[in-house]
């Protein structure tokens, strides 16, 4: 089982667990560009002495997304399908000193683990997480997802998706949460800027990441080439100083709204938990 | 030490404090809802949280949080909520993380009575999950034994780095009985191997007693809490030497501690008798005054009471008593009747169902047992 | 070319090229071939090599080095850890 370490070559290695690099995304996968704009911004903690690399813990349930937890050279968790939230909960509660990251894909956090998320919201629970939407649940093949859009066929929507998608920046945001964002991987220098800001801060936090999926979702609404689906999307998103909560909605017709929906500084779970702050 | 007087429900959160209960997430459930009510009292002031979720599947994957962030932690349950619980508890078991699951059985199937008693449940707790695997599981006869077990339950799991069942029920729940409750000096507590502080621990290599120390969150052993099957390293392993190693180990490490984990407790097995009562939990002590009763009669009944459902030492129960004759009393169509048959092969084992939604009376006891005399 | 054909067998191998100003490096068995650094620069430094990396797929190469400005998007925005731009001198 002895392994050669391998050497530090690319900037972010030491982030990662390079005995399983190349991960097993597909080529073109937007969670790369994510994960690596996350460790940019972890790294601008780490050089300000802020934050301790030893004291963060990775939480993913299952799908693509969640899978980045088995790339992560941190403590890390690769848990159970939408159950990623209650996991980090437990951690955060039994250790206050840890700082929790759950991240996950649309169908894991919204979908399966949808009740946990409005939960884990309404008690500002002191977590961040990271929402990778890629509009389909592409792990295991293919999927309509609580993202997709309507009418698009999927392998289990052959005649177009009759359902309406949900919007999880409206629904977090109605909430107790201390931050609600959305960036995209065409942005990486906001998702890194939105990350940096949420490790900052106490409470709930919560950052959606719209990605590409070339390979799954790119089938299905014919941009299977990773720079067409890249270039698509980059040109949907528009990135706004404090949108409202109406602009909200994802739409590939009349475009993807990114940028700070909420923040704010309500009192965190721990916080009112430990009598730090409240009444 | 300090005596009281209290329900069963009360003794196992007792049991828990005593035995270093740091977290308890939980959601309200008859006939189990007065754990956590009581926890949410005590245990703060004891530097533990306490936290009612949304659900119980949010219970038990908080709980399997929180153990790999060092606390040792439960969840108590009753029927439904316990059947939500199911993928968790496989969770809990091949992330080998220690964790208290109490069940406290009332009578189903579905929302059945929820207020009142059953033994239903006693395959469940052995099965719950898929895959392959063992939770070892204890049922308490009285509140005394709630208490005690449910320090021997936290003892098991940290012990074996393994969820554990109690499996309470109704009647025990809110039965008042004298409690003794103890100092943490006055018991054996067991507490979780934890690789040293600096070393660079494979999270799944065993030492030679099969149990991996386990690298706690927070301490710089970039652990891997993984469901996926996995080698050593926590890296998933979708291969059969990989697979065999790790589910073998897993009953292995479990198989290996029977000593540990299997408990039982015997009255007059000794002496040379023609037929033996074979009972748990809340319906022994029924079976126990039957068993008297008989023995006033002039018949040579004697009785074993299973502490330990789950795994049971066969070897220990066939040498335990002579008799020829098994009469497996429980509150149910007849669960652990089916093990005392395969046990016990050369012998005569009769089932006594009881399926009574109340604690049954010694006259019912007697008429049950009659039928096979 | 910096790198050769043995270096391939070398799990570490990297194609890198420099101008006075910054280094583009890639890590051949890294790459999956999917063209974002290639679509995102904006001097168009970077075209596909005819390297086949371990995989099988081509990486890029960066034929047009004196073009790059050191805007490290194609660093941003590789999925794969697989390029990235370093400071000279």
């Amino acid at each position: 089982m002895a392994m050669k370490t391998p050497p530090l070559i690319h900037p972010l290695d030491k982030h990662l667990r390079l005995d399983r690099v190349p991960t097993m995304y597909c080529p073109g996968c937007g969670i790369g560009i994510a994960l690596g704009a996350m460790f940019r911004a972890l790294d601008r903690r780490f050089n300000e002495g802020l934050l301790d690399p030893n004291r963060i813990v990775w939480v993913g349930g299952i799908g693509c997304s969640a899978r980045a937890t088995l790339y992560v050279n941190y403590d890390a968790a690769h848990v159970l399908h939408g159950r990623a939230i209650p996991f980090a909960l437990g951690v955060i509660l039994a250790n206050p000193n840890l700082q929790v990251i759950v991240i996950g894909g649309d169908g894991d956090i919204a979908g399966i683990g949808g009740n946990h998320l409005i939960h884990a919201a309404k008690r500002n629970i002191d977590m961040i997480v990271v929402m990778i939407t890629n509009f389909v649940y592409a792990m295991t093949g293919g999927q309509v997802a609580p993202t997709t859009p309507v009418g698009v066929k999927t392998t289990t929507t052959p005649y177009g998706n009759p359902e309406p998608p949900i919007n999880v920046v409206k629904v977090v945001t109605s909430l107790n949460a201390n931050y609600v964002a959305r960036a995209s991987v065409t942005t990486p220098h906001y998702i890194e800027s939105f990350f940096y800001k949420a490790l900052g801060m106490k409470g709930f936090r919560f950052i959606e990441i719209v990605s590409t999926c070339p390979e799954v979702y790119g089938r299905h609404i014919g941009l299977r080439d990773p720079v067409d689906m890249y270039n698509e999307l980059k040109k949907r998103v528009k990135y706004k100083q404090k949108p409202s909560i109406e602009e909200s909605d994802i739409s590939w017709d009349t475009g993807i709204v990114i940028g700070e929906f909420l923040e704010r500084n309500n009192p965190s779970y721990l916080e009112l938990l430990t009598g730090v702050r409240g009444k | 030490m300090r005596k009281t007087f209290a329900p069963g429900n009360v003794a196992i959160a007792e049991g828990a404090i005593t035995a270093g209960l740091k977290f308890y997430a939980g959601y309200p459930i008859t006939p189990s809802s007065e754990i956590m009510e009581y926890l949410a009292e005590r245990l703060p002031r004891l530097g533990g949280v306490v936290i009612q979720m949304e659900d119980e599947i949010a219970s038990i994957n908080a709980i399997i949080g929180a153990s790999w962030a060092g606390a040792k932690s439960m969840t108590a349950t009753s029927g439904p909520g316990f059947s939500l619980m199911a993928e968790a508890i496989g969770l809990a078991v091949i992330t080998e993380t220690p964790i208290v699951v109490v069940n406290v059985m009332r009578a189903g199937p579905s929302t059945g009575v929820p207020t009142k008693t059953s033994q239903s449940d006693v395959l469940q707790a052995r099965w719950l999950a898929h895959g392959d695997y063992i939770v070892p599981c204890y049922a308490p006869w009285s509140v005394q034994e709630a208490y005690d077990l449910t320090i021997k339950a936290f003892n098991t799991a940290e012990l074996l780095r393994t969820p554990v069942v109690i499996l309470s029920d109704a009647v025990i729940a809110h039965l008042w009985e004298p409690l003794v409750i103890r100092d943490e000096k006055e018991v054996t507590i067991i507490n979780r191997k934890v690789p040293k502080e600096g070393e660079k621990a494979l999270p799944y290599k065993p030492d030679p007693d099969l149990i991996p120390p386990m690298p706690i969150f927070g301490r710089g052993f970039k652990a891997i809490a993984e469901s996926l099957t996995h080698d050593e390293r926590g890296y998933y392993a979708p291969r059969d030497d990989s697979y065999r190693a790790l589910v073998l180990r897993l009953h292995m490490k479990i198989f290996k501690r029977l000593d540990q984990v299997f408990d039982y407790e015997s009255y007059y097995c000794g002496e040379d008798c023609d037929y033996m009562l074979l009972s748990y939990g809340s319906v022994a002590r029924i079976a126990y005054l039957a068993m008297l009763e008989l023995r006033k009669r002039g018949h040579r009944v004697c009785m074993l009471r299973l502490k330990t459902l789950w795994p049971l030492d066969e070897e220990k129960l066939v040498k335990s008593c002579s008799a020829r004759r098994i009469i497996v009393l429980e509150n149910n169509m007849g669960k652990i009747y089916m093990d005392a048959e395969r046990i016990f092969r050369d012998r005569e084992v009769y089932p006594a169902p009881l399926l009574s939604l109340e604690l049954p009376s010694l006259r019912d006891v007697l008429e049950v047992i009659n039928t096979w005399l | 070319m910096v790198f050769n054909l043995s270096a391939l067998e070398e799990p570490y191998a990297l194609i890198s090229r420099e101008h006075g100003k910054f280094r583009v490096c890639i890590i051949v068995n890294r790459c999956k071939e999917c063209g974002l650094c290639i679509a995102v620069c904006p001097t168009k430094v970077l075209v596909k090599s005819s390297v086949i990396n371990a995989y099988g797929y081509h990486p890029p190469e960066p034929a047009n080095i004196e073009k790059c400005i050191g805007c490290r998007l194609c660093e941003y925005n590789c999925p794969d850890f697989a390029i990235f731009v370093e400071r000279v001198g």
